[in-house]
């Protein structure tokens, strides 16, 4: 998409209670399947209007669908599965959180559409453009066991052939933005850089759709300037957790004039909703160094752990810096 | 040739059996329970894991670490001179810690901490139970130091605020204690500074030392770390397959025990007897099996709970079979 300061979010929005309390009881058997599809669409819907009534340029659907974001795929309670995959038992992530960890139990094999119908519904509520959402190979590999590959390198080539077939469904049903997140990316930075690069480039190799990745916390000074290497038109980076730190990296090494950057100018770990003139701050210090056309205005990360009421402030103040920015610079 | 751990279990089983572990905490958070009540539960799962090790037929057991969060927080927030920050990643794992925070002079808080812990343990294990500590280079590099600004003084600082709690373990009776270390694979250059550290902290500890690694290369550290003044070495076999080759390439000196990881603690993939003979096979032609341990490649906390005793079960097996097939004694 051409234009300046262009707003959209990252992925997921926080799932009202009745959605959660439905989600419990689909996983103890004692709702069907219809129900819990009704109300994860009604909640989609609450979303899509609260992007609307906002201003994003962008929208996402919000995930209300997904628990995890590679378990979903894995089987999780009203997820999909990739074949090959399973569910495997609880694994503490720290303090008292657990998450049942996939297993990658056979030959990877894309079942069929699984994100389709949930973008063409989202896509179907507005005339702004919806973004398809996925996870990356290297990510679902990375965050789940492998009983099945010899080496984690032949899992995540065949996982990217199951997420290229899954972009080729979304391209084919009328999508033209594609956010593939790898969170898990700067896992082994020395390691296996190169492989999640080269899967990256599995997944989108001679697709015709603008690619988006996203990549939050971790050390990201260990993957700059590489990460450019990977095929997308957009990369974004949680800019506001770290107060804009990723700046230096792009005064040492400058972003090339052919991809776009995503900045996260909301913090999604913190309850307090910033206020717009931290967030015109924020955008002015990257307007330093890339025009406005190159930028691209974001939360740090999804919003889903956030009450709804401060996901949609976070939104809201920073679709607010954006227009205060472009009447300054005299954008529109 | 004795089987053992090399620290964490999980604390929590899988459905139907009850997380009462992870619902106490909860209620702990929300005010609805007594630290006491707590205590008590952790008392009650750490008696259930040590049950399970030893059911799995473990030689050595640990108390699973049960009321540790992470190897970092227990003892930095045990010791005086910590504040505790937000989360990080725990090396390439898709585990968190809250990072501890060095704010002030770093000083055992007098009255040992981990003493009462390992007692419990012992008085509910028909088998040994080891006293696991994380060492002074891997509790230094994973803090944030706001208040020495030379990494080597920290590093002197916690082992002299260590050396009391290991001079306890050992007089309480732990018949080995483990000293944590995996951060001196990512920072070899810390090894002499180890080496002192060490010195410092093992004064006068008369029972058996052990120092355990995980997850790297032990490539720029070896042999040169088996001149530390501990007794037994712990290896990740698993992880980096080329420790076999560099293990090899040495003479296992005659005064040290090797602690070979050869069973994966990480991924759920379960290993094959033959495969557990095969390693140790291998394993003999380094080491006499009488200097050897077998465990898994680091805690057990990366499984579920169901796979990580079914692990331990496999390890036991395979070191039975081992010891038949080789003619070895337990």
């Amino acid at each position: 998409m051409q234009g300046a300061l262009i707003t959209s979010a990252v992925g997921s929005y926080p799932k009202p209670d009745y959605l959660v309390r439905a989600r419990n009881a689909f996983a103890q058997g004692k709702l069907e399947v219809a129900e819990l599809r009704r109300l994860e669409r009604q909640a989609t819907e609450y979303w899509v209007r609260v992007q609307e009534r906002v201003g994003l340029d962008v929208l996402v659907h919000g995930e209300q669908e997904r628990g995890d974001m590679v378990a979903f795929f894995a089987g999780e309670p009203g997820g999909v599965v990739i074949e090959g995959m399973r569910l495997g038992g609880l694994v503490r992530s720290y303090g008292n959180r657990y998450y049942h960890k996939p297993i990658i139990a056979g030959k990877l094999r894309w079942p069929g559409p699984m994100t389709v119908d949930m973008w063409r519904y989202t896509q179907s509520l507005t005339d702004r453009p919806v973004k398809g959402m996925l996870t990356g190979p290297y990510t679902m590999v990375e965050w789940s066991f492998n009983e099945h590959y010899p080496t984690r390198e032949a899992a995540v080539m065949d996982m990217a052939l199951v997420i290229r077939e899954e972009v080729k469904a979304l391209v084919a049903a009328g999508c033209r933005y594609i956010q593939i997140d790898e969170p898990a990316i700067h896992t082994r930075p020395e390691e296996d850089f190169d492989l999640a690069v080269e899967a990256f480039r599995r997944v989108v190799e001679g697709i015709d759709c603008e690619f988006h990745t996203h990549i939050c916390y971790g050390p990201i000074e260990k993957i700059y300037p590489g990460v450019l290497r990977l095929p997308v038109k957009q990369i974004h980076l949680a800019f506001k957790n770290t107060n804009y730190q990723y700046l230096k990296l792009l005064e040492e090494h400058p972003w090339p004039a052919d991809k776009v950057l995503g900045v996260g100018v909301t913090d999604v770990h913190n309850h307090k909703v910033e206020s717009v003139e931290e967030v015109v701050e924020g955008l002015r210090l990257v307007l330093k160094l890339l025009p406005p056309q190159q930028v691209w205005v974001l939360p740090d990360c999804g919003l889903k752990t956030r009450t709804p009421e401060e996901a949609e402030g976070k939104l809201r103040v920073m679709v607010e810096g954006v227009r205060q920015l472009k009447r300054e610079l005299e954008l529109e | 040739m004795l089987t053992t751990v090399v620290g964490h279990y999980p604390k929590i089983p899988n459905r139907p059996r009850p997380a009462r572990l992870r619902q106490a905490i909860a209620r702990y958070e929300r005010g609805e329970i007594s630290r006491e009540e707590l205590a008590r539960i952790e008392d009650e799962v750490t008696i259930e894991v040590i049950q399970e090790q030893v059911e799995a037929g473990i030689d050595i057991v640990s108390d699973g670490q049960i009321r540790w969060e992470d190897d970092q927080t227990y003892i930095a927030r045990r010791l005086h001179g910590f504040a505790i920050n937000g989360l990080v990643r725990y090396l390439d794992t898709n585990t968190y810690f809250r990072q501890p925070v060095v704010r002030g002079q770093v000083r055992h808080p007098g009255e040992p901490f981990l003493v009462r812990d390992w007692r419990f343990a012992q008085e509910h294990s028909p088998r040994p139970v080891k006293a696991i500590v994380t060492g002074p280079v891997t509790l230094a590099r994973l803090s944030q130091d706001e208040s020495y600004g030379s990494h080597e003084r920290l590093v002197m600082a916690l082992a002299e605020a260590l050396a009391p709690e290991v001079k306890a373990l050992a007089e309480a009776g732990a018949p080995i204690v483990q000293i944590s270390e995996p951060l001196i694979l990512w920072h070899p250059e810390d090894l002499p500074l180890l080496r002192r550290a060490l010195a410092t902290m093992l004064a006068g500890v008369a029972c058996e030392t052990a120092l355990y690694t995980w997850f790297g290369s032990i490539e720029r550290i070896y042999p040169q770390v088996l001149e530390l003044p501990v007794t037994t070495f712990g290896v990740d076999l698993v992880s980096q397959p080329r420790n076999w080759q560099v293990l090899g390439q040495h003479p296992f000196p005659a005064d040290r025990k090797l602690a070979a990881g050869i069973v994966d603690g990480r991924n759920t993939r379960m290993e094959q007897v033959e495969e557990i003979v095969a390693a140790v096979r291998h394993l003999s032609r380094i080491v006499p099996p009488d200097r050897l341990y077998l465990n898994p490649s680091c805690g057990l906390e990366y499984l579920p709970r169901e796979v990580a005793q079914a692990k331990l079960q496999r390890l036991a097996e395979g070191a039975r079979a081992a010891r038949q097939q080789l003619g070895v004694e337990a």
